[in-house]
């Protein structure tokens, strides 16, 4: 073999390898593209909503807050025939077209009806024929998402569904060669080759395949490699897709804007963030301004730079004119447009993240992250917006008000409130702080304080468990106490007022919320008694059996309290505080139901008791300034709760439909001059009272009956005590001697009702 | 406290609706949608305690023994005076009892309903 033969062989060897090489790196291309495209599925946030408001006859709800959620909800105050998500008043109430939503149990479809108000009151609900409706649901508010990397956010869009002229401004602004080009337009590129060589720098020339691949595939480093594998994929991009599903992908996939934390992607989720509209209802103005912002969504912002976006999106508009896509007409009728962009209302991730949290929280048990993220799912919650406001305006308005007194001492004070439906355990509105947009440290969720006079009701609810020895009126000695035990030092509670009561009745020391009474019962009972009580009533924190801990010497954060609370204020039931009532796929099909669950902890009798006593505490006792803001027919019953050096202010309490407790204090556990009474109960009597609370009023449970007892003595009354007052009793429990003020005759209370009566009757002579 | 009011169920026609489609649902099966109607219908109207028996009689058609005898309970707890609306609770917690295999509890619950008679 002649060398001349032989070096030949390595010449064509060597070219075969670098074939070789090339079609490899073609094909390792070619698989990215394809297998990344298409199992390509955008990643969807998981959406959150809040309660759907259930319209019916006799639903307790002003005309104004039914105002307030639709307008939440971005209904418009007109007419428009053919449309929906509209309202007009009417003389007796509201007109209302509904939108389409799918519930979780089905879709709803558009509908119109009118709803009647009377007093605030729902008289009425009738369809468009006046037909009446027994119950109709209004779409809950979206309140967030659990969004993927990046916090994008982005509703996706059918091609079919964007507007023609809003394709056009695209393709005239950003690849007019789209439908002729092979993914690589070397005209575009050779415009920006030029623009190069004039020193206006390194820009433009790419496709919108391009531009796709550059979003999809690569980071976004300027290399030379970079590019050509930028090129390479979109060819091959265009070799296997047509030109809508790639222009589909694209509207879906770019970058608009950023709302807060939040990225606003697609053409889906830009034109209701910015126009508070679906796609398909965008003018060509609108669509131009959208069009102007893929160049640089921050730059073209038309919040916070509305000049430069008017001057991009009317370059838009001459470009898409000069392409013939717009008659002479419509473009200056666009062009003399205003921006029009929506009233801003930033939300960012969501306009109440404290109660996102604890929905997270609790999907989190059943649920990925990563599946949270990206699945779309939809999460129907408990949260009651009207509930949630007026908790937010309440802690602003009084927090400012303490910080201005300086009565709390310096600014800065905290607050957390969880309020809940007594009977379902449904939270129905969440603050973690003072500044209820702020998503960081939840004070309801997460800061254990100590609870100070808030535990007294589990000590007496453990002493009324033993009707034998303890009903409301036994006397319990409040006189100086010292519980002694090895290793640790002498304990000597004091009372609030430092000084010492003698012998008082058990409902008044808990009204009184007297230390050294209490502290005297719960060592009678036995702390460890007390500890499993509480655990029945929810609270699965491993608690030290310390004598401390009947005066509270225990950290529980807001929302532990309040489960501790919804036990007794479900009569001893005990009901799972939960956020999420349903989720559904992004489709509609229900995924899980979180059923309301009850669980008998306590017998009724006790907790009938207890209540009756917390009743006292706003009757008589410490809570007594709650009749400034809801009358004594109310009938709630509450505990305060102060702790050492007034670090914590606490309030906790219930009427017959929802319980609230709200903590104050600092987040670096300085003292503070604040009193449950005086601080924490204000906010929680505002509250209650700007929500209509329903009366607490309780059957009576079998086993229990009513006797009237003088209140001084805490003896048996008849009609001859002036002040006397009824008391619930364990049957045969209650004291059988009679008050000083009672008749001599020894009548019972039937007997007095029976005398009252035919005394009524010798009087009017029947 | 406040005189133990008897809780007469107002029963609106929201709730009455609520209830026909519980009732549709449980004939065709569809016992959670039967659920989350009456828990709707408990939003609305939390003292009725035939819609807590109904959701307790649903609860035990899903096979949730333990929530079936918690719930008439609780319907036990709203019934006041009604006391064939008692019995019929203590004869669900009898129910659910037996199918968790608590003969004993079973028969003391079927007593209990007797003496509601």
């Amino acid at each position: 073999m002649s060398r001349r033969r032989k070096s030949w062989r390595y010449v064509r060897y060597a070219l075969l390898s670098v074939a070789l090489l090339a079609a490899g790196f073609t094909l390792y291309l070619d698989f990215r593209v394809r297998s990344e495209f298409e199992g390509r599925r955008f990643a969807l946030p998981a959406r959150i909503y809040a309660r759907p408001l259930e319209l019916h006859a006799g639903l307790r709800v002003s005309q104004a807050s039914i105002l307030e959620e639709l307008r939440q909800a971005g209904y418009r105050t007109a007419r428009r025939e053919g449309e929906t998500g509209w309202f007009v008043r009417e003389h007796d109430g509201l007109e209302i077209a509904l939108r389409p939503f799918a519930f979780w149990d089905g879709p709803r479809p558009a509908r119109r009806i009118h709803v009647a108000f009377e007093n605030g009151t729902v008289t009425s609900v009738r369809d468009a024929r006046g037909r009446d409706l027994p119950l109709v649901r209004l779409e809950p508010l979206p309140i967030g998402g659990f969004y993927p990397a990046n916090n994008e956010d982005r509703v996706l869009v059918r091609l079919a569904e964007v507007p023609k002229h809003l394709v056009q401004a695209l393709l005239a602004t950003e690849d007019r060669n789209f439908h002729s080009h092979h993914g690589v337009d070397p005209r575009g590129i050779a415009r920006a080759l030029v623009s190069f060589l004039r020193g206006r720098g390194l820009q433009g020339g790419s496709t919108l395949t391009q531009q796709l691949v550059k979003n999809f595939f690569l980071t976004p480093e300027r290399t030379v490699r970079r590019k050509v594998t930028e090129l390479f994929m979109a060819v091959l991009l265009e070799l296997h897709y047509d030109k809508n599903e790639i222009l589909e992908t694209y509207l879906n996939e770019i970058y608009l804007g950023q709302d807060r934390d939040r990225a606003i992607h697609g053409i889906g989720l830009a034109s209701l963030h910015y126009f508070g509209k679906q796609v398909e209802y965008l003018t060509l103005a609108e669509s131009a301004l959208l069009v102007g912002m893929v160049k640089g969504p921050a730059w073209y912002d038309p919040y916070r730079h509305p000049r430069r976006a008017l001057e991009r999106r009317n370059l838009v508009l001459r470009q898409t004119r000069s392409l013939g896509y717009a008659t002479m007409e419509q473009y200056s009728t666009a062009r003399a447009a205003s921006i029009g962009v929506k009233p801003k209302a930033p939300v960012g991730t969501s306009p109440h993240p404290a109660f996102l949290q604890l929905v997270h929280r609790q999907l989190r048990r059943d649920y990925d992250e990563a599946d949270l993220r990206s699945e779309g799912l939809r999460v129907f919650t408990t949260l009651d917006p009207r509930v949630q406001r007026a908790a937010e305006r309440v802690v602003e308005r009084k927090l400012a008000q303490y910080d201005k007194g300086k009565r709390f001492g310096p600014p800065g004070l905290e607050a957390a409130i969880v309020v809940t439906d007594t009977q379902t355990g449904e939270v129905q509105a969440l603050i973690g702080g003072r500044d209820a947009r702020y998503s960081g440290f939840n004070r309801a969720l997460d800061a254990a304080r100590p609870v100070g006079s808030l535990l007294k009701p589990v000590v007496y609810l453990t002493a009324l468990a033993e009707p034998s020895r303890y009903t409301l009126v036994t006397p319990i000695d409040d006189a100086p106490f010292v519980w002694k035990s090895r290793g640790a030092p002498d304990w000597q509670p004091q009372n609030y007022d430092k000084t010492f009561h003698g012998a008082v009745q058990l409902r008044t020391a808990l009204a009184q919320s007297y230390n050294a009474a209490t502290a005297r019962l719960g060592t009678e009972i036995g702390v460890e008694r007390v500890l499993s009580t509480m655990k029945r009533l929810g609270i699965e924190r491993e608690l030290k059996p310390y004598a401390a801990t009947l005066l509270g010497a225990v950290e529980l954060s807001p929302i532990e309290v309040a489960q501790m609370y919804q036990t007794i204020a479900s009569a001893g039931f005990r009901v799972p505080l939960r956020a999420i009532r349903e989720v559904t796929t992004q489709d509609g099909r229900p995924l899980r139901r979180y059923p309301l669950e009850v669980k008998q902890a306590l017998s009724a009798g006790p907790t009938y008791l207890l209540t009756a006593a917390m009743q006292g505490v706003v009757r008589e006792g410490t809570a007594r300034s709650l009749v400034k803001w809801l009358p004594p027919e109310s009938a709630v019953a509450g505990k305060t709760g102060t702790t050492d050096e007034q670090r914590d202010a606490w309030f906790a309490g219930f009427t017959g439909d929802r319980l609230a407790v709200v903590w104050l204090g600092y987040d670096d556990n300085r003292a503070a001059k604040l009193s449950g009474a005086a601080a924490a109960l204000p906010l929680w009597g505002e509250l209650m009272a700007s929500l209509h609370p329903e009366p607490l009023a309780l059957p009576r449970p079998e086993g229990i009956e009513n006797v009237l007892i003088d209140p001084q003595s805490g003896l048996r009354a008849d009609w001859a005590c002036s002040d006397a007052l009824e008391l619930p009793f364990a049957q045969g429990s209650a004291p059988v001697e009679r008050a000083p003020c009672a008749s001599a005759l020894g009548v019972t209370v039937e007997e007095v009702k029976q005398e009252a009566k035919s005394w009524l009757e010798r009087l009017f002579g029947r | 406290m406040a005189p133990a009011p008897a809780p007469a169920p107002i029963q609106s026609a929201a709730v009455a609706s609520l209830m026909d489609g519980a009732r549709a649902d449980v004939a065709a099966g569809r016992l959670a949608n039967a659920a989350a109607s009456l828990e709707r219908a408990l939003r609305i109207e939390p003292r009725n305690a035939r819609l807590w028996q109904e959701l307790a009689r649903v609860r035990l058609k899903q096979g949730e023994y333990a929530q079936a005898e918690s719930v008439a309970a609780r319907s036990n707890s709203w019934a006041g005076s009604d006391n064939r609306l008692r019995a019929e609770n203590w004869r669900l917690i009898a129910q659910a009892r037996e199918a968790r295999g608590d003969a004993a509890g079973a028969r003391a619950a079927l007593e209990a309903a007797e003496r509601q008679q």
